[in-house]
């Protein structure tokens, strides 16, 4: 099942590919209307909801954790932290693609970037957390719920302490045709694919992992 | 101050243990563990290092939760209604759990006041001179040496009056004088109603303290009776060579 | 709500005494304090950075990282000879443990800030007028926010016996979102908004002293509470 998942999701990110570089281009605001980095927004854009998608759903495992107690909650965290983690530098590589590419500037401190950026922290963090603290696997998961948890109510947070620094940049985009909008949302359509499957896949190989440990130490 | 309402124990089994199982990680330790230890009792949990005495003692502390099974102390259950199970219990380890900064004084007042203590001055000077540290009390508990620390410790541990008294390892680093002392403490303990467990690793002394033994092997417990119905001699003997070809 | 009282009062005049008789953090915070705002004193005079930005900046930068200390120190009394086992014995919540520690840290950073704001306004030449009230309520925001945050990952930190860097990267992370705000009160309270910023941000109310502090309240209302009723969880073994 989850090999024709995997399948399905790449035939419909070559898919999204093959439109992005052959439909007309993107226009917007920027110096170079005619730049191919344009159509980095077909994996910007679903990168940033992926991003966004894998915190929910790690928050969702962190306080199932906590109310049920059962190491497959946690799992599920890890992994979803993990291919977060991953989305979130797609995200934020090719936002600073884009950002040198349209307005010749890697970074600047705008709503949206500074954003992304802490999620990204956020995200490593979590990580970082996970593989360093001592103690139990219990405990240890408890913890990172925690942790979880509380860096999901950041989020918002961020997202609003942001806009009180100045959108220098708007960046919107207009498509030529209804063709660009499904290529989109193909892509879309695969990058959340992609993620379910990737977040299925590894906290299965955690699952075989502990399974593994445990069978070695008895 | 209004001292707590404390329910003080009538029941005749003080602790009872009921199926606890616990595993860290991968290894289980504890399976399916029930003891029950009756009033005026005082147990004496053997075993090797790792088999799972601590766990086993912090789990009746309420400290650890067990994966499965339950812990009442004097009828309570120790998760479900801490504020009536935990002035029920004293904890001894061989940690003195008290604040190197505060003197002898400020200890045990500072926990006479957290377990409500109505009358923390007087009880505070009673349990000092109780435990031979009246001299020491304007010391703070960082320059006692380690034979007064434990007895600030013990005095610490029964400051709320508990009808249970937990001891991890108690002697560990007393010198002669210093075990004879806890040995006292323990007995008057137990003489006055109150019910002990505790876990050591020299079963000589163990024979002398305790009334009870019981070992603790492989997840479970091996071995239980009382020292008056056992040859203590043989006992120590036969602990021993168990406990030697386990290293 | 009598028990609560006392043993919230026990613990926290049990953890001022402990500081005051050690003496071991308050000091170093201050050193730590001055330090850093001397070196970006010194760095913005290089860079030609206006005082009134950097003034503001170098306060909470030295807030952060001396707040820092101060928190590690919280659990770290707690970790000798076991104290917290002593703590959690008693009939005393974990609630309760949290909200005389938040307290504590408020007070150590409180003390903090009485002796490092006059060095700031020294060193960066700054005045708020006659707006001591409003930079008061805007310093025991941060002062909050950052011990609300600090209490509960130091207990973690603390108690599992990790790598007090650790604490940091946790603490620093969460609470970047209320520096800006907070940053932009103070530019305010100070009297040097940079043009840019006035008017200009993706909030139309933006530029208003009120906004930037309805927001630091709101996110120490968020993390207090949730702190709060997390830290039981997080300190369970």
């Amino acid at each position: 099942m989850r090999r024709i998942l995997l399948l399905v999701a790449f035939v419909l990110l070559l898919a999204s590919m093959w439109m992005a570089l052959t439909l007309g281009r993107i226009d917007g605001p920027a110096a170079n209307p005619d730049s191919p980095v344009r159509n980095i927004l077909y994996a910007h854009v679903p990168s940033s909801i992926c991003a966004l998608l894998c915190f929910v759903v790690l928050v969702i495992a962190s306080v199932g954790f906590l109310c049920a107690n059962k190491p497959t909650w946690d799992l599920v965290a890890a992994a979803s932290a993990e291919v977060g983690a991953v989305f979130a530098t797609i995200l934020n590589a090719t936002g600073m693609i884009f950002s040198r590419a349209e307005w010749n500037i890697w970074w600047t401190p705008s709503p949206r970037l500074i954003t992304s950026a802490i999620l990204w922290f956020l995200y490593i963090v979590y990580l970082i957390l996970r593989a360093n603290l001592p103690g139990s696997q219990q405990r240890r998961a408890r913890i990172c719920a925690v942790f979880g948890i509380i860096a999901f109510l950041d989020v918002p947070m961020v997202f609003i302490s942001a806009r009180f620094l100045p959108d220098i940049h708007r960046p919107s985009f207009s498509f030529d045709s209804s063709w660009q909008t499904m290529a989109l949302i193909i892509s879309m359509a695969a990058t959340l694919l992609l993620a379910a499957v990737l977040i299925w896949l590894k906290t299965d190989v955690l699952k075989s992992k502990a399974r593994l440990e445990k069978e070695s130490l008895n | 101050m209004s001292e707590r309402k404390q329910k003080h124990c009538t029941a005749n089994t003080v602790i009872n243990i009921s199926s606890v199982s616990k595993a860290f990680a991968t290894r289980l330790i504890l399976d399916n563990i029930d003891l029950d230890v009756a009033r005026t009792q005082s147990v004496c949990i053997c075993g090797v290092n790792g088999v799972g005495k601590s766990t086993l003692l912090r789990i009746i502390a309420g400290l650890l939760e067990p994966d499965r099974g339950s812990v009442m102390l004097c009828g309570y259950n120790l998760r479900k209604h801490p504020e009536k199970a935990k002035p029920q219990l004293g904890v001894v380890s061989h940690k003195s759990m008290v604040y190197p900064n505060l003197t002898v004084l400020e200890n045990l007042s500072f926990f006479a006041t957290l377990y409500g203590i109505r009358d923390s001055t007087s009880r505070v000077e009673e349990l000092v001179e109780d435990v031979g540290l009246f001299s020491y009390r304007y010391d703070k508990a960082g320059i006692l040496s380690r034979g007064l620390l434990q007895r600030l410790a013990i005095a610490r541990a029964l400051v709320h009056r508990p009808v249970v008294l937990l001891a991890y390892e108690p002697f560990t680093g007393l010198d002669v004088e210093a075990c004879e002392h806890l040995i006292n403490v323990l007995a008057n303990f137990t003489n006055n109603g109150g019910t002990i467990v505790m876990t050591i690793h020299d079963i000589k002394t163990g024979i002398r303290c305790c009334d009870r033994v019981v070992v603790l092997d492989k997840t479970q417990l091996i071995f239980d009776a009382m020292f008056s119905d056992i040859d203590t001699t043989s006992f120590a003997q036969d602990y021993l060579s168990y406990a030697r070809s386990k290293n | 709500m009598k028990y609560f009282w006392l043993s919230f009062k026990a613990i926290f005049v049990k953890d001022i005494v402990t500081e005051l008789r050690a003496k071991q953090v308050l000091p170093t915070m201050i050193v730590l304090g001055m330090l850093i705002v001397w070196i970006l004193r010194i760095a913005s005079e290089t860079a030609s950075i206006s005082t009134a930005v950097m003034g503001p900046t170098a306060l909470w930068i030295a807030l952060l990282f001396s707040g820092l200390l101060a928190q590690e120190r919280s659990f770290a009394t707690e970790q000798q000879q076991d104290c917290i086992y002593g703590l959690l014995l008693a009939p005393v919540d974990a609630e309760t443990i949290y909200l005389s520690k938040l307290f504590v840290n408020v007070v150590m950073l409180c003390i903090f800030e009485i002796i490092i704001v006059p060095v700031v306004f020294l060193c960066f030449r700054l005045s708020v007028q006659n707006r001591w009230l409003a930079l008061i309520g805007v310093l025991m925001l941060g002062n909050l926010g950052i011990s609300s945050v600090g209490t509960l990952f130091s207990a973690v930190v603390q108690l599992t016996r990790t790598r007090g860097s650790l604490l940091s990267i946790v603490v620093l992370v969460v609470l970047m979102p209320m520096m800006i705000p907070a940053t932009f009160a103070l530019l305010i309270l100070f009297g040097d908004v940079p043009d840019e910023l006035v008017g200009s941000g993706a909030i139309i109310f933006v530029g208003s002293f009120e906004t930037a502090v309805g927001y630091m309240i709101a996110f120490d209302a968020i993390f207090v509470v949730a702190c709060w009723l997390l830290f039981g969880l997080a300190i369970k073994e």
